[in-house]
């Protein structure tokens, strides 16, 4: 009996530490960040308070258009990347042959796994003034002077965020579509809808968990973005993550806070808005096996 | 006729599709190595001038150590920490709460969760080292990890370790001799991933660095500071290079193990 309860004691240390301490690496400093947000900067440090200065700084200056930028340029840019991924994540599921499935996931898979900044400064390479592009169209005899709208531009930041985080959103949306009991599709047929009326009205609702997910995912990394801002806005073009590192640069801790717990709460509300809405089992039975 | 001349025409529409996104995805992999080959230095100091020069600059040589350091660290700790939580999560059948806080980072923005992490440090008084550049890179890891090891585990069946306690055997005996050669593959594939997400992590770390530089970080402070040169470029294209090369053996990997399940 004592035997049978030091295992499960054991157990309890064993399975139960890392996930303290992981809960504590990822809890403790967003708590801790909130906390901070609401100090009191003074001078080259801060010190504990409870004032809403930081927030008002955000929210009553330039930062705030900043903030709005990223806002739009975050939606926009989502709805763009789903366009792309899930098509792809379609095609992946629906039309490629089953045993090419995995080597077709693993060819979108590749670009995401190397550092989206290296991959930044090679586009500004490509759509700068003497860049590929310009290069092709004037020798292809298209344009006679180089096109200035391709780099620092919005049309250069759309495509570096698409490339940036589009290639992740494919796997949620492709693993909730094969999740997607295929006789569904067929009773719809039989019941005499056409593709269409099927995939919006079968497919599309079911296989939305797996598009929030994808969506909730592209918003984040274009909301905070820093790098490709920097690399591809041109001088003084600012998204969030740019915003909260001059806040750090000019060490005013309690600012940086106070815009990174805004973007956290912002995160967490389309979070809770997807626990609410959709089962995680359901999206991630796959993965989960017969829990 | 005409139906089987339309499928096959959309089975090619699919696949130009896909091939015109992935090109696009592919596209800027290459500049890089172009740039790193051309140059006034290597006109005067012959093709691989700017990948010698690499190594005259003992910030990047250090940062280049440190980049090694933390990843293998990284690639040890990650892949443990994973399968003891997806063991947790199989035992305490908590799946939405245990799940959904170790997928959380991969939903914070970067630069938040490095703020955050930054101010944790701070305020509990530890210093930026490279201590604190592998916590922040292991937190970024684990979900990548967690999900590979997790789906591994799907396709071991429970009944195995049932079998064992049956026969006697402990749990420890049951996961070491039973379980463990079934999923081994998969931590190894959650440490290889690991360390590709390391090699390829900025931000996070930038603002938890002190003193110290990864390639990654330092590259970036190099471009923010000066722009890029030659040899950053080359710099790049190994960065690129190591990272498809790990890929290649993470593929690899998968591959076996498909074959073994099939075989088995």
């Amino acid at each position: 009996m004592t035997v049978l309860r030091r295992s499960n004691l054991l157990r309890l240390v064993v399975l139960g530490a890392p996930l303290a301490l992981v809960a504590t690496m990822i809890l403790g400093p967003l708590a801790i960040m909130a906390a901070v947000s609401f100090w009191k900067k003074t001078g080259l440090t801060m010190k504990p308070a409870f004032t809403f200065d930081a927030y008002a700084t955000f929210l009553g200056g330039v930062r705030f258009t900043v903030f709005l930028r990223s806002f739009w340029m975050a939606v926009s840019s989502t709805a763009i990347m789903l366009l792309i991924a899930y098509p792809v994540a379609y095609a992946v599921a629906r039309k490629v042959r089953p045993d090419l499935t995995r080597a077709v996931l693993f060819l979108f898979s590749v670009p995401f796994l190397v550092n989206y900044i290296l991959r930044t400064f090679s586009w500004a390479d490509i759509l700068g003034r003497s860049g590929a592009v310009n290069d092709a169209l004037i020798g292809l005899g298209l344009i006679d002077a180089p096109l200035n709208w391709l780099l620092f531009s919005d049309f250069a930041i759309y495509l570096g965020l698409v490339t940036a985080y589009m290639p992740f959103m494919v796997f949620p949306i492709w693993l909730s579509l094969s999740g997607i009991d295929r006789r569904m599709q067929e009773a719809s047929w039989m019941l005499g809808e056409g593709p269409l009326r099927t995939f919006l009205r079968v497919t599309l609702p079911l296989s939305l968990p797996g598009v929030f997910a994808a969506a909730i995912f592209g918003f984040v990394g274009a909301f905070g973005e820093f790098a490709v801002s920097s690399i591809l806005g041109g001088t003084g073009y600012q998204l969030m993550g740019n915003s909260i590192v001059s806040a750090l640069n000019v060490i005013n801790y309690p600012l940086a806070a106070a815009m990174s717990s805004f973007s956290v709460l912002i995160m967490f509300g389309l979070l809770l808005a997807w626990f609410r809405l959709f089962d995680l089992r359901l999206f991630l039975g796959k993965i989960m096996g017969r829990s | 006729m005409t139906r089987s001349f339309k499928s096959r025409l959309s089975t090619w529409a699919v696949w130009l599709f896909l091939a015109v996104v992935l090109g696009f995805l592919y596209l800027p992999l290459f500049p890089p190595a172009i740039h790193s080959l051309r140059g006034p230095t290597v006109q005067e100091g012959g093709l691989w001038a700017n990948y010698r020069a690499i190594a005259d600059d003992p910030l990047l040589v250090g940062g280049i150590w440190n980049t090694v350091l933390i990843g293998v660290l990284v690639a040890l700790i990650t892949p443990v920490i994973s399968l003891l939580i997806a063991q947790a999560l199989r035992a305490w059948k908590k799946p939405r709460l245990i799940l959904g806080l170790v997928l959380l980072p991969l939903f914070i923005p970067g630069v938040s969760m490095g703020v955050a992490t930054a101010l944790f440090f701070r305020i509990l008084g530890v210093d930026p080292s490279i201590m604190t550049m592998t916590m922040v890179q292991v937190l970024w890891a684990l979900p990548f990890s967690t999900l590979v090891i997790l789906t591994v585990m799907a396709n071991f069946d429970d009944v195995y370790l049932e079998a064992a306690h049956m026969l006697g055997a402990n749990r420890l005996q049951a996961f070491f001799e039973i379980e463990l050669p079934q999923v081994y593959q998969g931590i190894l594939g959650g440490g290889i991933f690991a360390l590709i997400l390391s090699f390829n992590e900025t931000i996070r770390t930038s603002i938890v660095q002190g003193g110290e530089n990864t390639v990654q970080t330092y590259l970036w402070s190099q471009y923010q500071q000066i722009g890029l040169n030659p040899t950053l470029f080359a710099l790049m294209t190994l960065l690129i290079g190591l990272t498809l090369l790990l890929v290649a053996l993470m593929a690899l990997l998968e591959m076996r193990q498909a074959r073994g399940r099939r075989a088995g």
